[in-house]
């Protein structure tokens, strides 16, 4: 992680505050900061979206291209994650400094979204074993303010909700398939993002967790959970993060208050993303992309 | 030294440096730390698995890697060797399932018996969740399975490491897609498989060490 350095007195700072619960930027140990989401940005991809959470800025693209299934699975089509953490966000990451963190993200996004409940990936199958789409998505990391995965989760559930397939019909003769792409842009189908999960970190410090951390806090932590949740309150990944361990009745109550705050966030994000859908062409662009 | 855990068909081999490589003096002075540091290596052998893995380490096994090194820094004494490291290297040499859990297990055994300073021992447990039930250790194919016969095809993967006698969850992860409740029961089902190996890995270090001493 982007880490900063803290003096002995600092970290002391935050912790007797959040054992009081009340954080140095005056919220409670559950409240997330301020986001800052729009989605369709980018005229060259099938789905984006931009997400600013306090500080952490970050841009996810979606390209769906059509490919040969894996022939492990010849009916479904697939999703695959990359991060990359541009030298943008902190001299860190210059060269290969950020990529153990951009695996990290990359691997819990794709563990997360591994289990076949979560997206309906047999629709994105055309000619089975011959012919699936192929969503790639592009996460990239353009500021650093702390809690990169669950921004970027936000941020990826924000580009699936936006990304638009065009819609192909295929004629078989003799051994030729021959598809017909749409010609109409309009004529695209979308995918249902109802069941994907949204990741929530939560930082133990001192006796108590908090959510997203920032990123002084995140130096005081030196163990974190992280799960991904589901609308309905499933959980489709976790793990255990940081150079720390965890009483067993902490990680039950972290889990507790991880399942309530992810089916919440994960309630909000799509009403606010159906609110922004309506809106149209009418709505304005307030980020760096206008 | 090395320590080997096998299970019915799970060999895994572990070898921490002892005293005749280190700990050993950080490569790069720019590296250098006041604690102790540790790495972690994890490989399956080519010939492992089902299907053959490649030589080169794959991003499984560099996740397994970084999973592992979680699970048994937080119980080695850094502070009790600065400006060193150590080295914890895994082999898979037969997957048939629980790879990590025995990994885990093997590797606190391993730096144990190396006569490096350790808070506790790390247990390894893992459990694979189909439906509403739980199987403790589940073997490759039981890892492989899932129910084809439910529609909403819940299920996954959990594996964690336990410091018992302190009582401390040092590693956690899970894959798959099932209900709150049923994750929780089988954390706590985990916990309690940790703590019942528990004795029996004690009595194996404690062979280790008197045979290891008889030799002298």
């Amino acid at each position: 992680m982007a880490d900063i350095i803290l003096s002995e007195a600092e970290k002391i700072f935050i912790v007797h505050g959040i054992q009081d619960n009340f954080r140095e930027d005056g919220r409670s140990c559950d409240d997330y900061r301020q986001m800052e989401l729009e989605t369709g940005l980018i005229s060259n991809t099938s789905g984006s979206a931009r997400l600013r959470l306090a500080n952490t800025e970050i841009l996810v693209g979606i390209k769906v291209e059509l490919e040969e299934p894996k022939p492990e699975k010849p009916d479904t089509g697939r999703l695959e994650f990359f991060v990359d953490c541009s030298a943008n966000a902190t001299p860190e990451f210059e060269g290969r400094g950020g990529e153990d963190l951009a695996t990290e993200i990359m691997n819990f996004l794709s563990h997360s979204y591994s289990s076949e409940t979560v997206l309906d990936l047999k629709s994105l199958c055309l000619v089975p074993s011959k012919l699936c789409w192929v969503f790639y998505v592009d996460v990239l990391l353009l500021e650093c303010g702390g809690n990169l995965f669950d921004a970027a989760s936000i941020a990826v559930k924000a580009a699936l909700f936006n990304t638009k397939i065009p819609n192909v019909s295929i004629s078989q003769e003799s051994e030729d398939t021959e598809l017909n792409v749409s010609d109409d842009p309009y004529d695209v189908k979308r995918i249902d993002v109802s069941r994907t999960p949204c990741i929530i970190t939560l930082s133990k410090i001192g006796h108590c967790h908090v959510v997203d951390a920032s990123q002084k806090e995140e130096a005081c932590c030196l163990a974190r959970l992280m799960m991904a949740v589901t609308a309905e309150g499933n959980v489709t990944a976790m793990v255990k993060e940081g150079s720390g361990s965890l009483d067993p009745s902490s990680v039950s109550d972290m889990m507790q208050s991880g399942k309530k705050i992810g089916q919440e966030l994960n309630y909000k994000l799509l009403e606010k993303l159906k609110e922004e859908e309506q809106k149209g062409l009418k709505r304005q662009t307030v980020g760096f992309l206008r | 030294m090395k320590s080997v855990l096998r299970g019915v068909r799970v060999w895994v081999v572990v070898a921490a440096r002892n005293k005749r490589y280190g700990p050993r003096e950080v490569a790069r002075r720019e590296d250098v730390q006041m604690q102790g540091q540790v790495t972690c290596e994890f490989k399956f052998a080519p010939f492992s698995c089902h299907v053959r893995r490649q030589p080169v380490q794959d991003s499984q096994e560099k996740d397994l890697s970084t999973q592992l090194l979680e699970a048994i820094r937080p119980a080695i004494c850094l502070d009790k060797f600065p400006k060193l490291q150590v080295d914890v290297y895994v082999t898979v040499l037969e997957n048939d399932g629980s790879a990590l859990a025995a990994a885990i297990t093997c590797a606190s055994i391993a730096v144990a018996s190396a006569g490096i300073d350790m808070y506790d021992l790390v247990i390894g447990s893992s459990a694979k969740i189909l439906g509403e039930r739980i199987f403790v250790d589940p073997t490759n194919s039981e890892e492989n399975t899932c129910m084809d016969d439910d529609p909403a095809r819940v299920g996954g993967q959990l594996t964690i490491g336990l410091l018992p006698s302190l009582n401390q969850v040092s590693e956690l992860t899970f894959q798959g897609d099932i209900g709150f409740n049923v994750l929780s029961q089988a954390v706590q089902i985990c916990q309690d498989t940790c703590h019942k190996l528990y004795p029996v890995v004690q009595q194996t270090l404690e062979k280790i060490v008197k045979d290891k001493h008889k030799n002298i």
